[in-house]
């Protein structure tokens, strides 16, 4: 499989009236096509603010670091993403081969269009369609993700769809423009269970048919291991496990990821005591030294804990953890 | 020892809507719903988003008004009628019956300290006589919900959503109630401090012998806190039963269909789900006949016209479906 | 060194910190409000502005009406104290003397010629025109004078009044018909605001009607009708008083509707909710809950709309419908620098101009600047 997108060594600070906010901390990852990818974290993880750098998307405050660097591998060759200024040269990272889907529907689509009306135009901005074109293709796109009547139904206002409609026809406008990227941010959290299990299965069978590179944003394990191929942990802005998703929900390699999952209540046993992970997930503003998970791990191995930052450990060929338990075990 | 806290009989409340000051329709939240919780019981209430389940929490809170059915209340020192309360009892039911919110933001006033907050049930109903009688009281409580008492002086604002919700708790406790709603109180919560904040929950439960009613959309959260489990479905109660025999033996097809929804931590359990179609209808058009009968894969024609009565088999597990005797260990087949 | 001043370090980090923990809302307000530079400065502008209003009897030189008027200097230039000229320099500043004539040569014009040989020093706590501090304090101590002659730093109008003392009771008369046409139209809009917003249902339509109704009519003409309504021979209290009546009815629906906005969603927050299921009465609910959530929102609302009503009253007079000459407000001295002679030959009559607009930048810039403070998602999009 041939490389879609790279992030090297990503770090994003926010300017705020406190100072600045470290919102994602070294963070490199990349990602093959075809491959879907699982990025978990809780909040202040930084796992959305990293997905909108994919799409140089982020707030006029961000400041990244001049290590960061973003390739997105497209037929034309890469293209650095973050060194993208210009309107008409960024479309190739918004709507053209990347798009993105969110958590809140009603957001991303103007209440004063309608639905046909914004994926014409999306498709028009991207290609070279005609008109008529376009519609014809918004309406197989809106038909493929499960909307009944769609001819009819394109011509509605996003309110006037419900929520699971909603979040059907925001993947078909982001799919329509055949990108090579989907990111996807928590675009089930909103959604009552029995919707969000018909959206992870359209996902699944849109994966297959359009082949595209995903990244599946969300905060909930079972989600992942429905959907991805391999997974992404975050927790205060780095990355700390990496792994085939079978290797990390099985046999998680950090003392956070093993947290998160016992504290998970689980179906198949009833009568299991559930396990929080101690204490609180610090402000943005407190960021611990050494390595971020040391205020609420309970496996220190030693001072260098909360005084360095763990570096990458390789478990097997494709899980990694940082992780100092690692480090002392290698040495 | 198992006897009724709370027991509601064929309870509706509806909400006129439209905004118009001529043009009044009548949406019914909850629909001839019948429940009994026992003392000292940690009740689950399921459902949906539309399901009416917090229209029913707050109706038996008194929150909403009763519009048709019946409430009571007995707790060995009272027996009241909560669809008719007013005056003094709706007072004194106050003191016995609390609410727990879902957002931990909204739910405390940025404008006053953690301490104020706390006390502010205890002034309100004049529980405490003197300011030093308060304080005891409110630290009593916040130790109790393991919060730090240095932190009284504190406002809202200094504390993340774990430490408001626990705080939030701490407020609903502070009156001494027997009876305390919790509304979705963990769903706001990550997951690494959900489990924290149910614990705190189950724990304060059996402390105090409360009695619980638990609602939530997630039912693996409900299967870990809960003894007993009703499941709603557009104002209906569709089942309810102990939660161990509503987990292995669900027997309404929209609880088979919930389970089978619940996102599987196995990786390699993909596609086994069984999935509905379609969405839960509007409250303001709802179906005719069983309220379920436009998503369910068993539909037949009686379904269409006649609702189905909750019928109880004598074990605790109540059902409100025409076919679940033939379903019994059917899954759907879509 | 290091190992001493760490730990002092650690415990003045903790102390921040509790002190943030333990800000009320209003002190977390004022210390957003204190980082934002040009609020901050205009706030400053603002309270020295206020002050010179105040104390405008004390601080001005002379009697701002016909009685402190200097018949030897009409329209005389502005006069600005100097400490050296070509006779060489003094300790203590003066002003030259001034001799005036007018003849077929000047066009009948008065001409004023500087007489570079006489000083007049400007003398501090002179004894001058007696005044009436706040209206009932009596004094005729002013700050600074000089021994003979007078001093007009802005300059005089037509009849000699002096510019600067006018300036700055007219800033006193602006911001008094101000604040009682924003007191006027607060309390209006509390009442019907509140009554709107807490009752809701048919109640509330039928006073939003009614407010729209309000809202519809539009100032000018009705301005005017009331004009002509006034007789010509009302006093300038009575005038003054009318004006900021009608300031303050005008002004009521917008805030209004403002105070009913609020109380509409903070009366279905979840901790109100909280509160009624104790039993908490409506009076409790009120008080304890909807009235302090209110206070920042309705400080802000005033400081905004306040501009407003100094420029309605300033709108009113400069249109000849307000307050008329003797009196002085902004409004009356911007209409005297309406003429073509002001503009070729007696500029200075624009100075009061300036001050209006810092005026009225000042509240702007406060109220922009309370308003960022106040608002509870300014820091939650960060």
């Amino acid at each position: 499989m041939s490389t879609l997108i790279e992030v090297e060594n990503l770090t994003l600070q926010f300017k705020t009236d406190e100072g600045l906010v470290t919102a994602v901390d070294n963070v490199s990852f990349s990602l093959a096509r075809g491959e879907v990818m699982g990025l978990v974290g809780e909040s202040g993880s930084g796992k959305s603010v990293t997905a909108k750098a994919l799409m140089h998307l982020n707030a006029s405050n961000a400041v990244y670091s001049p290590e960061s660097k973003i390739t997105l591998h497209t037929e034309d060759g890469p293209v650095d993403v973050l060194s993208l200024r210009k309107p008409s040269d960024l479309k190739v990272v918004r709507g053209g081969a990347v798009s993105m889907i969110f958590q809140e529907p009603m957001a991303s689509f103007a209440p004063a269009m309608t639905v046909g009306k914004q994926m014409i135009e999306q498709l028009q901005l991207h290609s070279s369609m005609t008109k008529s074109e376009a519609r014809e293709l918004s309406i197989e796109m809106l038909d493929r993700v499960g909307i009944s009547d769609a001819g009819r139904r394109i011509d509605q206002y996003a309110f006037e769809l419900s929520g699971g409609m909603r979040q059907r026809a925001m993947i078909a406008m982001a799919l329509s423009t055949k990108p090579k990227l989907l990111i996807a941010d928590e675009p089930t959290t909103a959604l009552d269970v029995t919707i969000q299990a018909q959206v992870i299965d359209l996902m699944k069978d849109l994966v297959d048919e359009f082949h595209m590179g995903i990244i599946f944003i969300t905060h909930d394990l079972g989600v992942v291991a429905q959907t991805a191929d391999r997974v992404n942990v975050m927790y205060l802005g780095r990355l700390i496990e990496e792994g085939p998703v079978r290797s990390v929900i099985r046999t998680p390699k950090h003392p956070y990821t093993q947290g998160l999952i016992a504290a998970l209540p689980k179906l198949d046993d009833l009568g299991a005591a559930l396990t929080p992970v101690p204490g609180d997930i610090p402000s943005p503003l407190e960021r611990p030294s050494g390595c971020v998970f040391h205020t609420r791990c309970g496996q220190i191995v030693s001072d260098a804990c909360s005084s360095e930052r763990p570096v990458e450990h390789q478990i097997d060929e494709t899980h990694k953890t940082a992780c100092h338990i690692y480090a002392e075990a290698a040495t | 020892m198992s006897d009724a806290l709370i027991r509601a009989k064929r309870l509706s409340v509806g909400f006129p809507i439209g905004n118009g000051l001529f043009r009044k329709d009548i949406l019914k939240a909850v629909n001839n719903v019948s429940v009994t919780i026992e003392k000292g019981s940690f009740f689950g209430l399921v459902g949906e988003s539309g399901s009416g389940k917090t229209t029913l929490g707050r109706a038996l809170l008194k929150a909403v008004p009763i519009t048709e059915g019946e409430a009571r209340y007995t707790d060995g020192e009272v027996d009241l009628d909560i669809a008719t309360l007013e005056g003094a009892a709706l007072k004194d039911y106050r003191k016995r019956a609390q609410l727990i919110f879902q957002d931990p933001y909204a739910a405390l006033s940025p404008r006053m300290t953690v301490r104020d907050i706390i006390a502010e049930p205890l002034e309100v109903m004049k529980i405490t006589k003197t300011r030093e009688e308060t304080d005891a009281r409110v630290r009593e409580i916040a130790a109790k919900c393991r919060l730090n008492l240095e932190h009284l002086r504190r406002f809202p604002h200094a504390f993340s959503g774990g430490q408001r919700q626990r705080i939030s708790i701490a407020r609903a406790l502070v009156s001494g109630p027997q009876f305390i709603v919790a509304d979705e109180s963990v769903a706001a919560l990550d997951v690494s401090i959900q489990a924290d904040v149910l614990n705190l929950l189950k724990q304060i439960q059996s402390d105090m012998g409360l009695t619980f009613m638990f609602i939530s959309h997630d039912l693996s959260v409900v299967a870990h806190t809960c003894d007993h489990v009703a499941v709603m479905y557009l104002g209906r109660l569709v089942e309810t039963a102990p939660t161990r025999q509503l987990f292995a033996q669900p027997r309404h097809p929209y609880t088979k269909a919930l389970f089978s929804a619940i996102p599987s931590l196995d990786p390699d359990d993909r596609g086994r789900a069984q999935k509905l179609t379609g969405e839960i209808p509007s409250p303001t058009n709802q179906p005719s006949g069983c309220k379920f009968h436009t998503r369910c894969p068993f539909a037949i024609e009686r379904c269409i016209t006649e609702e189905p009565e909750l019928e109880s088999d004598g074990s605790g597990h109540d059902v409100s479906c025409h076919r679940w005797r033939e379903l019994i260990g059917v899954e759907p087949a879509i | 060194m290091s190992t001493t001043s760490a730990p002092t370090a650690v415990t003045q980090d903790q102390k921040a910190k509790e002190a943030y923990f333990t800000a009320s809302q209003g002190q977390l307000i004022w210390a957003r409000f204190k980082k934002q530079k040009a609020a901050m400065v205009a706030a400053v502008v603002l309270v020295i502005l206020i002050l010179s209003g105040l104390f405008a009897p004390f601080l001005s030189p002379y009697d701002p009406t016909i009685a402190g008027r200097d018949k030897d200097y009409t329209n005389g230039a502005p006069q600005i104290p100097q400490f050296c000229d070509k006779n060489g320099c003094s300790m203590r500043p003066f002003i030259h003397g001034v001799t005036r004539e007018r003849s077929l040569a000047t066009n009948f014009r008065w001409v004023t010629k500087i007489d570079e040989d006489t000083r007049l020093n400007l003398q501090f706590f002179v004894k001058g025109d007696s005044y009436k501090l706040f209206g009932f304090i009596p004094g005729s101590i002013h700050l600074f004078g000089v021994d003979e002659g007078k001093i007009h730093l802005f300059g005089t109008d037509e009849d000699g009044q002096d510019i600067f003392s006018r300036t700055l009771h007219a800033i006193w008369t602006s911001l008094r018909v101000g604040a009682i046409g924003v007191f006027i139209a607060f309390f209006m809009a509390l009442i019907i605001g509140g009554v709107a917003g807490y009752y809701g249902g048919w109640i509330d339509s039928v006073i939003q009607m009614i407010t729209d109704a309000v809202r519809t009519v539009p100032a000018i003409p009705l301005f005017m009708a009331i004009a002509a309504f006034m007789p010509p021979e009302l006093s300038s209290e009575a005038r003054f008083f009318y004006i900021s009546l009608i300031l303050g009815l005008i002004g009521w629906p917008t805030l209004a509707r403002r105070v009913r906005t609020h109380l509409l969603t903070e009366r279905n927050q979840e901790y109100v909710l909280a509160a009624q299921l104790c039993g908490a009465p409506a009076g409790h609910v009120i008080r304890r809950h909807l009235l302090p959530s209110f206070t920042s929102y309705i400080i802000v609302d005033l400081v905004i709309s306040f501009p407003y009503m100094v420029l309605s009253e300033t709108a009113l007079s400069f249109i000849g419908l307000g307050l008329k000459d003797p009196v002085s407000s902004l409004g009356v001295m911007l209409q005297k620098a309406t003429n073509a002679d002001v503009l070729l030959n007696y500029q200075w009559y624009f100075i009061p101009v300036v001050f209006f607009i810092v005026l009225v930048m000042s509240f702007v810039f406060v109220g922009d600047g309370l308003r960022d403070a106040a608002d509870p998602y300014s820091d939650k999009n960060k």
